[in-house]
């Protein structure tokens, strides 16, 4: 396959030159950035966990998948969303990243990854990104912006690679309409402004949201209209044909775009969902993923759940892997990235939202091993993650204190 | 001002202060609930204990109270039980309660639906927006409910990036250069060019020729080089004329042709746009498309018996599809300037004002406030100063106004205006503007007094066929009839077409029901069904010919008839290869019976460990054993289980037939994995809650039957909800009744319903 031979080959050139300002990657001070891998359909945990805490000794089948990076690597187990309400089949799962969900509401709350994007992506050509390496399904959205609203994601390997890499060839039609995007959304602003206040107090509400969203949309447009003005950067990266039902494929080529996206530095903050369904184009994996995670416990499901959810994991640590190869600046991708990896359910045998496995890495990680907690809820995590990253909060969602991830 | 306004408007959501009703309702909780809702370990969360005020927090909660009292499900069997009169009161004050605490109707916005018929009807075009525009939420089965509908940044770029796709199209710079293309069998490809290796196609002499269907790959794909198996690529956007000239060989009947988007070889891109029946005999088809840059269309024999194979191990006996010749036009512009650049530019060198004046008016038929107004014509001003043509300030100010909450948002006043009224029935009848037709009635105060004339006229009309469409998929969820596939190692005589037809019969029942002044009854249990040739073949009914569908007398064995003898539903709640008692009997409560039904929120439900259990039967009624899933599922279950004797396609079967795939061997792939077959027994009979026995099918109808009222007011519920875009709830069971009242008079035709909620005082409310 032509993907994976040029990925582990020579490496990934950048033809043009970085550009200047905003984004450069400084050489002092390496940016920090920040991948969250999501599996929808969680993880078999009894080979996932570690017995006991403490050090990886004779690690499970699923966790020696990772073996590679156990030295940057901390499992914690046992969290908890408690402001999750359960019991409404997989429709709960889109608050894994935000420790909320409230089958009343359609928002959400803000959730970690868009939390951070928050934070550092201000520089960027794109605040963050969001891959969704499966199908579109009702309750497979996780990112949610500060207003609990979903955050676009892209399941489309072609659109983000010609997103990230495309070079564009309408640039002055291109400047011309967001000039434009600009007076309309003025336009649209002050519209939605005067008929709010011919409106009663329900409906005020569903204009502030129109309101708000032409706010967010007037930053988008200007920051389009800077990066308008510089080049993409260009790599040496084909595209293969892919297919939706290979792991190998699909899951492999949005994750090596994850790769791509932070080491142009194109975004500090990239978002992975996988939320699979069906079943695989491997020979090796047979059978129907969702069929198999509901295994009730029979051991000749578990097995075959067991081979899919390995085949998932290898491509992660391959992909750990390849960021430890690249560089972007003086350092690896690997060095500057926190990688967060969890599952939306704890089994999805019992579709409970509690018992949530949460695996770190990161390259100054300076303890590595397993961490049982019990009842913790997920966003002391979150916390913790926040507040590395800089945040100067001191909660998050449920959080009732902040976990430290490193130390 | 506004500081001032507050407490006045939080008085006004409060429920109107009635001790006595208070300590009533109290009384009755101490009574007869708080021994179990009590402060201690209360069932289920729920707490009975408090005042009045905290317990009618949450409508939802009070709803399920009352529903629960009124049931007699609650107290639970073998505790006092409260007597009769007191029931009727005490539900009665909280039915009362309920409809007090009722919040307004939100404001609502077009859904992507409505978006794109309403411009169709608008400018005459037909675009294919589903790409551009982001699905609308679905919440209690409908996406039509302003509670649901959210605005989103990424919603707001959507319809900014469609207004603009859209106006673009609609007044281009120039007019289009129309060409032609012909295709022979020298520029027809196939799967046997590609890697995937031969999918059942082939040339033959001067034809091409397919015999098999492939779901997710186009067996004939044109290009325009004979030596080369690039894909042609329609070069622009526009109306595009297909002429094809094929035929069917060894066929009796119809034969349905796929067109189909996106690059034939590569299952990610690839769409289906569209079936075109050809019916028996026939030489070819002529049909116009909507198309974009960058399409590339090409063709599926869709009503193929077999599945796309190779014919290397076994030639091919049954009916092929032969191609011989495609020829495409476009993009067509027969008219200059087109029809719709005249409605938006009605004279040249409109000055921006009155561009402005005209456009909000051709999109809303309001006009805009005097200062909203002045916005847009500045943008029209900008656009002149920096020398744009006439047609691109035209371009502007329909993106502009097209991305505005002026087209956006469903502007409704408490009580409607005649225009408003006219809006609201479009959306409900039309899913889209009104016509001319309609404001003029609107304006004379027809409409208002007499709908009558109006609603007859617009059912007559062809859009009425979009509510049909909306409204039935919406409501009994037909989408899922092709979740799955049929597998063809299993359900061997059940082909793509024939799914495609279960999927259309409850439409068409609708239709049928709707275009006739027929009872709804027939929903529940009929004597005739809706057929088409494969689903009367599918049913073992009297042959019928051609694709279309037509009513079809049962014969007195026959045990269809009705929603839940159809295939489509008993398909829909399927998988693969089990049916599912649960999906099919919370199909019928949540949908016939419109009942509210999911998990209660503290329920943490356990690890189903099912390694002791030999059947679904004992599988499924291990939640009947626990306490808080049994006051569901003890509905739930007689009403699915009823229906074993019906597989996963709707086919009649005495035994289940469980399917297993064998683990492949080393050189076989995912499609040619062996499967193996157990045969277990059927047990369906199951007592509904009331006592009564039901069995299979007959005895399901039956009971069904009896239920009636309970039925036809949800489904008459379930139309006041699409009609008036929210959730008709308990609160609006003086609305329903009234609504079956005034039907029962007409026979429950389902015609004279919607003539009812539209006559219903509250059709002219927000």
């Amino acid at each position: 396959m032509k993907r994976r031979t040029v990925l582990s080959g020579a490496g990934v050139a950048l033809l043009l030159p970085r550009m200047e300002s905003l984004g450069q990657v400084s050489e002092t001070h390496p940016p920090r950035r920040l991948l969250t891998i999501v599996n929808h359909l969680s993880f078999y945990q009894p080979e996932l966990i570690p017995e006991s805490d403490g050090a990886f000794g004779n690690a499970p089948s699923l966790l020696d998948a990772l073996s590679d990076h156990f030295e940057h690597l901390k499992v914690f187990s046992g969290l908890a969303n408690p402001a999750v309400q359960n019991g409404f089949g997989h429709t709960p799962c889109v608050g894994i990243l935000s420790g909320y969900f409230n089958k009343l509401e359609r928002r959400n709350r803000l959730s970690i990854d868009q939390a951070i994007a928050d934070l550092i992506g201000g520089d960027t050509r794109f605040k963050s990104l969001v891959f969704q390496a499966g199908e579109n399904l009702n309750f497979s959205q996780i990112s949610w912006d500060r207003h609990g609203l979903p955050v676009k994601q892209i399941d489309s390997p072609r659109r983000i690679f010609n997103l990230l890499f495309q070079v564009d060839e309408k640039h002055a039609t291109q400047k011309q309409v967001l000039a434009e995007d600009r007076s309309i959304l003025d336009a649209l602003f002050q519209q939605a402004r005067s008929m709010k206040k011919r409106l009663n107090a329900t409906d005020r509400a569903k204009l502030d949201e129109y309101l708000t969203s032409v706010r967010e949309v007037e930053q988008t447009v200007k920051r389009r209209e800077y990066w308008a003005d510089r080049d993409r950067p260009q790599v040496d990266y084909e595209l293969a044909d892919f297919d939706r039902r290979s792991v190998d494929d699909y899951v492999a080529t949005l994750l090596d775009l994850a790769v791509l996206a932070l080491e142009t530095d194109s975004t500090r903050a990239v978002t992975v969902q996988i939320p699979f369904w069906e079943g695989f184009r491997e020979s090796e994996l047979s059978g129907n993923y969702h069929d198999l995670s509901h295994h009730g416990q029979k051991p000749e499901k578990i097995k075959k759940l067991l081979m899919m959810e390995h085949a998932i994991l290898t491509r992660i640590c391959d992909a750990l892997g390849t960021m430890k190869r690249r560089s972007a600046g003086h350092s690896s991708v690997f060095d500057q990235t926190t990688v967060l990896l969890t599952a939306s359910m704890g089994s999805a045998n019992a579709h409970n939202f509690d018992d949530l496995p949460a695996l770190v890495f990161d390259g100054r990680m300076k303890k590595t091993g397993h961490w049982q907690k019990r009842d913790m809820p997920m966003s002391n995590l979150y916390l913790g993650l926040l507040q590395m990253f800089g945040a100067e909060q001191d909660r998050f969602g449920e959080s009732t204190s902040a976990l430290e991830v490193l130390a | 001002m506004m500081r001032l306004c507050w407490p006045l408007l939080l008085l006004s959501f409060l429920p109107p202060g009635n001790l006595r009703a208070d300590s009533e309702l109290q009384k009755f909780f101490r009574q007869n609930c708080i021994k179990c809702h009590g402060p201690e370990d209360p069932q289920g969360d729920v707490r009975l204990d408090g005042s009045v005020d905290i317990l009618t927090a949450s409508t939802e909660l009070l709803e399920t109270i009352t529903s629960l009292i009124e049931a007699g499900e609650m107290p639970p069997e073998g505790s006092p039980q409260p007597s009769p009169e007191t029931v009727t009161k005490i539900t009665h004050l909280l039915q009362q309660q309920i409809l007090a605490q009722r919040p307004a109707n939100p404001l609502r916005r077009l859904t992507r639906v409505e978006y794109t018929n309403a411009l169709h009807d608008l400018f005459g075009i037909e675009f294919d927006l589903f790409n551009l525009l982001p699905p609308d939420h679905v919440e209690h089965g409908f996406d039509r409910f302003g509670d649901a509908q959210l605005m989103s940044p990424h919603q707001l770029m959507a319809y900014l990036t469609t207004a603009r796709f859209v106006s673009e199209r609609l007044l281009p710079d120039a007019r289009p250069n129309t060409q032609t293309w012909e295709f022979d069998v020298r520029h027809f490809h196939g799967s046997r060019n590609f890697a995937t290796g031969g999918g059942g196609d082939y040339r033959d002499g001067d034809e091409y020729v397919l015999t098999g269907f492939r779901p997710y790959r186009s067996n004939l794909h044109l290009s325009i080089d004979p030596e080369r198996h690039d894909q042609f690529v329609i070069p622009a956007f526009g109306v595009y004329r297909l002429e094809v000239k094929a035929r069917a060989t060894s066929s009796r009947e119809d034969e349905v042709i796929g067109i189909n988007l996106g690059d034939g070889r590569h299952p990610t891109s690839f769409r289906s746009i569209r079936r075109i029946p050809m019916p028996h005999g026939a030489d070819g088809f002529t049909t116009q498309l909507t198309l974009r840059a960058g399409d590339q269309p090409g063709f599926t024999f869709d009503s193929a018996r077999v599945p796309g194979r190779s014919l290397a191990k076994k030639p091919h006996k049954g009916p092929d599809l032969r191609f011989s010749s495609v020829r495409l036009t476009g993009p067509l512009a027969e008219e200059w300037p087109a029809p719709a650049m005249r409605a938006i530019l009605p004279q040249p060198n409109m000055p921006p004002g009155e561009l402005v004046d005209h456009l909000a008016m051709l999109l809303t038929q309001r006009p805009l406030s005097v200062e909203d107004r002045a916005r847009f014509v500045k943008i029209g001003r900008q656009q002149q100063t920096r020398g744009a043509s006439q047609v691109a300030v035209a371009r502007s100010l329909l993106t502009a106004l097209l991305s505005s909450p002026h087209f956006l948002f469903k502007a409704e006043s408490p009580e409607l205006t005649d225009v408003e009224r006219a809006y609201r029935l479009s959306w409900f009848l039309w899913n889209s503007v009104p016509d001319a037709a309609l404001l003029t009635a609107a304006e004379s105060g027809e409409l208002r007094q007499n709908p009558m004339a109006q609603v007859e006229r617009m059912l007559s009309d062809a859009k009425a066929g979009r509510f049909v469409d909306d409204f039935t998929r919406q409501w009994l969820q037909l989408e899922k009839v092709d979740n799955f596939g049929p597998d063809v190692r299993v359900f061997k005589d059940v082909r793509r077409m024939t799914v495609d037809s279960m999927k259309r019969e409850a439409r068409e029942l609708f239709r049928h029901l709707l275009e006739n002044g027929l009872s709804m009854e027939h929903f529940i249990d009929s004597n005739f069904v809706m057929a088409n040739d494969r689903l009367a073949r599918f049913y073992g009914l009297p042959s019928v010919a051609g694709d279309g569908f037509v009513p079809v007398t049962l014969p007195e064995t026959s045990e269809r008839g009705g929603l839940v003898a159809q295939a489509g539903f008993l398909k829909l709640t399927s998988t693969d290869f089990a049916t599912s008692p649960i999906h099919r009997g919370s199909w019928i409560l949540r949908n016939l019976y419109n009942e509210k039904i999911d998990p209660p929120a503290d329920v943490l439900i356990k690890e189903p460990d099912i390694r002791g259990t030999t059947t679904v039967r004992e599988a499924i009624l291990k939640h009947q054993e626990l306490k808080s899933c049994a006051r569901c599922h003890s509905k739930i279950d007689p009403l699915g289980f009823a229906l074993e004797y019906y597989d996963p396609v709707g086919r009649k079967r005495d035994q289940y037939r469980h399917v297993e795939e064998v683990p492949a061997d080393d050189e076989a792939t995912t499609f040619t994995k062996k499967i193996k077959f157990t045969r277990a027994p059927i047990h369906a009979a199951m007592k509904l809650p009331g006592g009564r026995q039901v069995y299979d099918m007959l005895s399901l109808k039956a009971a069904l039957m009896e239920d009636k009222e309970r039925i036809l007011k949800g489904i008459i519920g379930k139309l006041v909800s699409y009609a008036h875009g929210r959730e008709v709830t308990r609160a609006d069971r003086g609305h329903v009744d009234a609504i079956f009242e005034s039907v029962a008079k007409e026979n429950f035709s389902l015609r004279a319903a919607i003539h009812a909620i539209v006559a219903h005082p509250a059709f002219g409310r927000k």
